[in-house]
């Protein structure tokens, strides 16, 4: 499988303040790749680095097999995370502009505008000045126009952010879409829904630092299940049962107790319940949560600043 | 190439299809109309006042007065409408004018009906001669002028005639005026004519229009560059296109918004004055068009409009409000006034030493170079001021572009240190 994105080593400061140490990743040509982390993580500037929007201060990027962005730039697509288009332009007008931009023809850039507005339902808005148009519908718009030249690699800086459920139910589609009709996308984001069930591997970042890459299951694995017992019992009791970890208790109105324990790696959850009827321990509730991409993202994170 | 074309194309459109733009476009033959057009309806819509002459000197001033409020030269309406003095003859002053007033003061009509506007109580005292000057509205000139003028005129040719002047000579010495002649060495023919003066007139004219076009390019260029750092567009341009890419084709866009204007304007311009004064037309056209002053013009436009318009695109790429903007160009504008300052002298006096001086500062050159056309500079300093002009603008471009790419991708409000430090990076 080919590379469609490759970070090496790279680094970028501003002064003194390093937003980006040392990131190395790999994004798979036709993959969805998430790159996660919270607010100034450093995943705007890395996603500008891999544009060549700027340059890095250390490191090698290469994009669709070519170490200058600017000779492929007409195969890649970008979506800022901070949108807006001309306000007087009409959607079929900016989408053909931008599309002209990265080598389309004109008049095959127009059909393909008309085309594309119609299919997400905004025909009777393509002819309209955008600033007349719904805030939801100048997104579509303006993502629209990042696809209109079908483009190889798509970044989208966070793309969720500001749609409502319905578009943003939308967007998934389309970022599937593209996914399955070969093209590589990358999006950030720190909405961990979108990518758990997007992505086919996610990089989580925090304090410029990549502190994850893999799949989403290998992401949700880094963090330990929880097992969630309640019933009448002594605290202390817990600790016997095996593959236990760290255990917190508390008491409920009813004189039970609620007890949240890690599970470790590999443990059976058969193995404790038995050990726990074994020992005769009254349990009236019993719960096994498997970690979320959210809570490996919180862990990940945590420990991604905790070392920093 | 054909991405910077796309740039300037939608740049020029997104101008043309604004009512900015019409309104720029109509509002230079609309204000010339006005000029003309302005004056005449004033004229036609002021009615004539009414004047009641009233003479208690005894020295048949009424009738010259008379006479000269209702003759006008030009065919023009008459001054006044000389009526009887309602309640004539008076006793004196203080009579007439506690009669007369209450016609001035209220609702009370003429005798023949209609109301009294001017009265004009002429008085004496020993030989001083004195006019009351009473009228309606406070605000009454030209009357007040030409009844002065006429007591003075005739009390004047009394008083001489009284000494013994002959009245023919009187006369004639009134009609004497001095043929007078203007001779310059630089005129074409020895005597100064309108044709010689033209070019002075014309080279002024068109440096303070370079200096207008292109400052409102470059704002025009200020103005788009913040609405796309705004919106973020700019920076899904710099993915599309490179930054002289971006660079030029909003300001070629820009300057072909500005030159339609222009052009149209010069057209109308053309055309009200070959109406008016083919003669006259002709000249300045001679004087544009002869000795390649049109690219004399034309390098000089383009140099001033490079090096206004790269320097405010990337100020622009810095800035994210309009507030910002106004705030960085107050200063700018106060530094851009020194040329105008001085560019009306190219036409009185072309070799002074400032204009000289001022040629040689790059920001002032293409205004006052364009100025002193008339003067025909000397080619040596054509060149050597172009050279630097362009040299400037070459050394500006080389600094704008990295600065251009940083400031339309940093965010926050404009700080003029970041903007030097990003300068001071490319030029160290």
């Amino acid at each position: 499988m080919s590379s469609a994105l490759v970070l090496e080593g790279v680094t970028k400061r501003y002064g003194d303040f390093t937003a980006v140490d040392n990131l190395s990743f790999t994004a798979e040509a036709g993959k969805i790749l998430g790159f996660l982390g919270p607010n100034g993580a450093g995943k705007t500037s890395s996603l500008r680095m891999a544009l060549g929007l700027v340059a890095p201060s250390a490191g090698l990027i290469s994009v669709l097999g070519e170490t200058d962005a600017a000779r492929v730039r007409h195969r890649v697509g970008f979506l800022p995370e901070e949108r807006g288009l001309y306000r007087r332009m009409t959607p079929v007008g900016a989408i053909t502009f931008l599309a002209g931009l990265k080598g389309v023809p004109h008049a095959l850039a127009r059909r393909r505008a008309v085309d594309m507005l119609e299919a997400q339902g905004l025909s009777s808005a393509m002819h309209k000045p955008i600033r007349s148009l719904s805030k939801g519908m100048a997104q579509k718009v303006q993502l629209l126009s990042t696809l209109a030249h079908e483009p190889e690699m798509v970044i989208l800086d966070e793309p969720f952010s500001g749609l409502d459920p319905v578009n943003q139910q939308s967007l998934e589609t389309l970022i599937r879409g593209l996914a399955d009709r070969g093209a590589t996308v990358v999006f950030s984001t720190h909405v961990m829904q979108h990518a758990e069930r997007l992505c086919d591997q996610v990089v989580l970042m925090a304090r410029g630092r990549k502190v994850f890459d893999g799949t989403v299951k290998a992401a949700r694995a880094t963090t330990p299940r929880i097992l969630l017992l309640e019933g009448v019992f002594a605290a202390g009791v817990l600790s016997d049962l095996p593959g236990l970890g760290h255990i917190t208790t508390t008491p409920l109105d009813t004189g039970a107790v609620r007890a949240v324990a890690e599970l470790h790696a590999g443990t059976q959850v058969q193995t404790v319940l038995k050990r726990a009827f074994d020992k005769g321990l009254e349990i009236s509730r019993f719960e096994l949560k498997e970690p979320t991409l959210h809570d490996a993202f919180i862990g990940l994170t945590d420990d991604g600043e905790a070392h920093a | 190439m054909r991405r910077l074309l796309k740039i300037a194309w939608r740049e020029y459109l997104a101008y043309v299809r604004t009512r900015g733009f019409w309104f720029s476009l109509l509002m230079l033959p609309v204000g010339i109309s006005m000029i003309v057009v302005a004056p005449m309806v004033t004229a036609r819509s002021t009615p004539t006042p009414t004047v009641a002459i009233v003479d208690l000197t005894s020295r048949s001033l009424t009738g010259p007065v008379a006479l000269a409020l209702a003759t006008r030269a030009d065919g023009a309406k008459p001054v006044g409408l000389v009526v009887a003095a309602p309640g004539a003859p008076y006793r004196d002053r203080a009579e007439a004018t506690a009669r007369l007033r209450a016609y001035l003061a209220g609702p009370r009509t003429l005798p023949g009906g209609g109301q009294l506007d001017v009265a004009a109580i002429i008085w004496s005292s020993g030989d001083a001669v004195s006019v009351d000057y009473w009228s309606r509205d406070i605000a009454s000139g030209p009357v007040q002028s030409a009844i002065s003028e006429a007591v003075k005129s005739t009390v004047r040719t009394q008083r001489l005639e009284a000494s013994g002047v002959d009245p023919a000579a009187l006369k004639a010495i009134d009609a004497f005026a001095p043929g007078a002649r203007a001779f310059s060495p630089k005129a074409e023919k020895g005597a100064v004519a309108l044709k010689d003066q033209l070019p002075g007139i014309a080279g002024a004219a068109i440096g303070y229009l370079l200096w207008m076009v292109v400052l409102t390019g470059a704002g025009m260029l200020l103005n788009s560059v913040i609405e796309e750092k705004n919106s973020r567009i700019l920076e899904v341009l710099l993915t599309s296109a490179s930054v002289p890419e971006i660079m030029g084709g909003k300001i070629l866009g820009v300057a072909a918004v500005t030159g339609t204007i222009l052009t149209f304007w010069m057209t109308i311009a053309a055309i009200l004055l070959a109406i008016n004064s083919p003669d006259v037309t002709a000249d300045v056209a001679g004087f544009l068009l002869g000795h390649g002053r049109w690219a004399y013009f034309a390098i000089y436009l383009i140099g001033g409009y490079l090096m206004f318009a790269t320097f405010y695109v990337t100020l622009g790429a810095f800035c994210e409000t309009p507030r910002e903007t106004q705030t960085l160009q107050g200063p700018l504008m106060i530094l851009m006034s020194i040329p105008l300052m001085f560019m009306s002298l190219a036409f009185t006096h072309p070799d002074a030493t400032i204009l000289h001086v001022l040629s040689w500062v790059p920001l002032f050159t293409p205004f006052v170079m364009a100025a002193r056309a008339g003067a025909d500079p000397p080619l040596w300093e054509i060149i050597a001021t172009s050279a630097l002009m362009f040299s400037v603008t070459a050394l500006e471009l080389w600094v704008a572009v990295p600065a251009f790419r940083s400031g339309a991708l940093a965010t926050g409000r404009f700080e003029l240190k970041g903007f030097i430090r990003t300068l001071a990076r490319r030029g160290g």
